[in-house]
């Protein structure tokens, strides 16, 4: 009885520093980008970092501004979400509601092969297929603009988005579906006006989720903007090089001196980053929670 | 039994032969019944004897039961429902049913009762009066007409339940079939969904499946007492109960099993 006790305790124990471990590691991970980031502000005012228009980090007169980096991620985010949440909420209820058993069973896990494609392939993808064909089509000095890094992004995000959405769809209660049917529903109508509506909040958290996962993807988008700092206009813009957060951090980083304005000015673009999907994160989470399914 | 099927002329529901198979295991054996309009007709049974299934059989639930296979005929006012040309959205708006759990939607108590006028195209300036006079029928506007607009999960189970019997009685059908519908309630509002269920058959026809034989004797015209996969016997309520034709419904009614 004692033995069994300890033997539990201990194993409940080991767990617990385990998890522990886990959040110790992401704090660890804030206090080390934001000291270095936030080390910038002693030389830099914090209002000329975020409202800054341009990214001159390695001229005479060194200029730090983040709006370039910024509106460059946003305009490539927003771009993959637009492509991306009607292609995946449409598979996935495609996959969920519409296909014969067998040819779901061969879907699901192809697309959650596409998750595990490495993102440089991707980049390489694009770079090779969907660049010249960017360039050819609207007649433009280079293919690498901020619509390649939208659809190639858009592409990456596209599994989470469709698994995340097929579970929240499928785990909508059978009863509702036969209650719209027996009431002389097609499938079709039952699809939109219940199946879909109560499962809202599962799809506004995949599509918080695949929104991160574009946020915060570096190689890809290297190898596909054009890396080039200026703030895009719109909506012309999406037809012009881009450069993100992501991309500027990963070409800079190995040739920035150590503990220079430049050094920490990336670190304040990271914590950016993070406070940035850690909002997303936290959003689809509160999204889950709050509207989670109340039927059993 | 065979008496009794001829006892009623007129039937609003007519089924000849009817077997059904889910995959290789038949669930239903030459079934044959003829249900009168205006009546309430229980269906009695121990659990897999093929009440649920059968009921199931009748506005063709079982239809989205891949495996399911059927054989027979099954007429509604003179029409084979399995019959070719049949459009299963028009049976289903005359064969109405309410399920064993209170499934409503996840959407106001408002928007549960005009769903299925909305996707009929009623006109939307009749809705309003549709949704308050299934409200009415169903006795539950003098509880909630004034959170109409709230959500149907803020009422308790027994008023839910209400909610989904308007909400089938609001696409006007003709029959109504209960499966087991106050299986999950506690006995008040089991008494109210029985009143309400004796009260609806002077507008339709009412078929309904019930573990409760108590509640079959109570609010019932004619029982059927249905035995692994078969129907065993049917007739007036009354005399099933008092007067079985059969060993065995004397047997299940006495509770001697089931």
């Amino acid at each position: 009885m004692f033995n069994r006790n300890y033997k539990e305790k201990t194993i409940e124990s080991m767990l617990f520093v385990v998890s522990a471990l886990t959040v110790f590691i992401l704090f660890l991970i804030c206090l080390f980008l934001f000291r270095d980031g936030l080390t910038l502000f002693e030389d830099v005012p914090f209002l000329s970092f975020v409202t800054g228009k341009f990214w001159y980090p390695t001229s005479v007169n060194a200029q730090f501004g983040l709006l370039p980096l910024f509106l460059g991620s946003l305009v490539v985010t927003a771009g993959a979400i637009l492509f991306s949440v009607p292609l995946g909420v449409a598979s996935a209820i495609f996959i969920s509601e519409l296909a014969n058993p067998k040819v779901a069973d061969f879907l699901k896990p192809f697309v959650e092969i596409l998750a595990g494609v490495p993102s440089v392939v991707y980049g390489f993808f694009g770079l090779v297929v969907l660049v010249p064909f960017i360039r050819e089509t609207f007649n433009l000095a280079t293919g690498q603009t901020a619509l390649a890094g939208s659809i190639m992004l858009g592409i990456m995000a596209l599994p989470t988005i469709i698994s995340i959405s097929e579970d929240a769809i499928s785990s909508v209660p059978g009863s509702l579906k036969q209650g719209s049917l027996a009431l002389g529903a097609t499938r079709w109508q039952t699809i939109y006006k219940v199946t879909v509506p109560a499962a809202l909040s599962g799809i506004s958290a995949a599509v918080m989720l695949g929104m991160g996962r574009a946020i915060g993807e570096t190689m890809t988008v290297m190898m596909v903007t054009g890396n080039t700092a200026v703030i895009p206009s719109f909506p012309g813009g999406v037809l012009d090089p881009v450069r993100t957060m992501t991309a500027t951090i990963a070409l800079e980083m190995g040739e920035v001196p150590q503990g220079s304005d430049h050094f920490h000015a990336l670190f304040a673009v990271g914590s950016v980053l993070f406070i940035v999907t850690f909002l997303i994160n936290l959003l689809a989470d509160a999204i889950k929670k709050k509207y989670r399914f109340k039927v059993d | 039994m065979t008496e009794a099927i001829q006892n009623v002329a007129n039937p609003q529901i007519e089924v000849k032969d009817l077997n059904l198979w889910y995959g290789e295991k038949q669930a239903l054996k030459n079934i044959n019944i003829r249900i009168p309009k205006n009546s309430v007709t229980a269906f009695i049974g121990p659990s897999g004897c093929g009440k649920s299934t059968f009921i199931r059989c009748l506005n063709r639930m079982n239809d989205l039961i891949k495996s399911c296979r059927i054989e027979g005929e099954v007429s509604i006012e003179g029409k084979d429902i399995y019959g070719p040309g049949v459009d299963v959205v028009d049976l289903r708006k005359q064969v109405g049913m309410v399920f064993q759990k209170p499934n409503p939607f996840p959407m106001s108590i408002y928007d549960n009762i005009a769903y299925g006028p909305r996707i009929h195209g009623v006109n939307k300036k009749d809705i309003e009066g549709v949704v308050e006079h299934a409200l009415r029928s169903a006795a539950l506007w003098d509880e909630i007409s004034d959170r109409i607009r709230s959500p149907a999960f803020s009422l308790s189970g027994g008023q839910q339940q209400r909610l989904c019997i308007a909400r089938t009685m609001a696409v006007k059908p003709e029959i109504i079939l209960f499966d087991e519908p106050c299986s999950a309630l506690d006995p008040i509002s089991t008494a109210k969904i029985e009143e309400l269920i004796m009260n609806l058959k002077k507008d339709y026809t009412i078929v309904i499946v019930t573990h409760n034989m108590q509640q079959a004797a109570r609010i019932s015209d004619y029982t059927a007492f249905f035995l692994m996969g078969e129907l065993i016997e049917f007739g007036k309520t009354r005399q099933i109960f008092e007067n079985p034709g059969e060993k065995s419904t004397e047997d299940y009614i006495t509770g001697r099993f089931g």
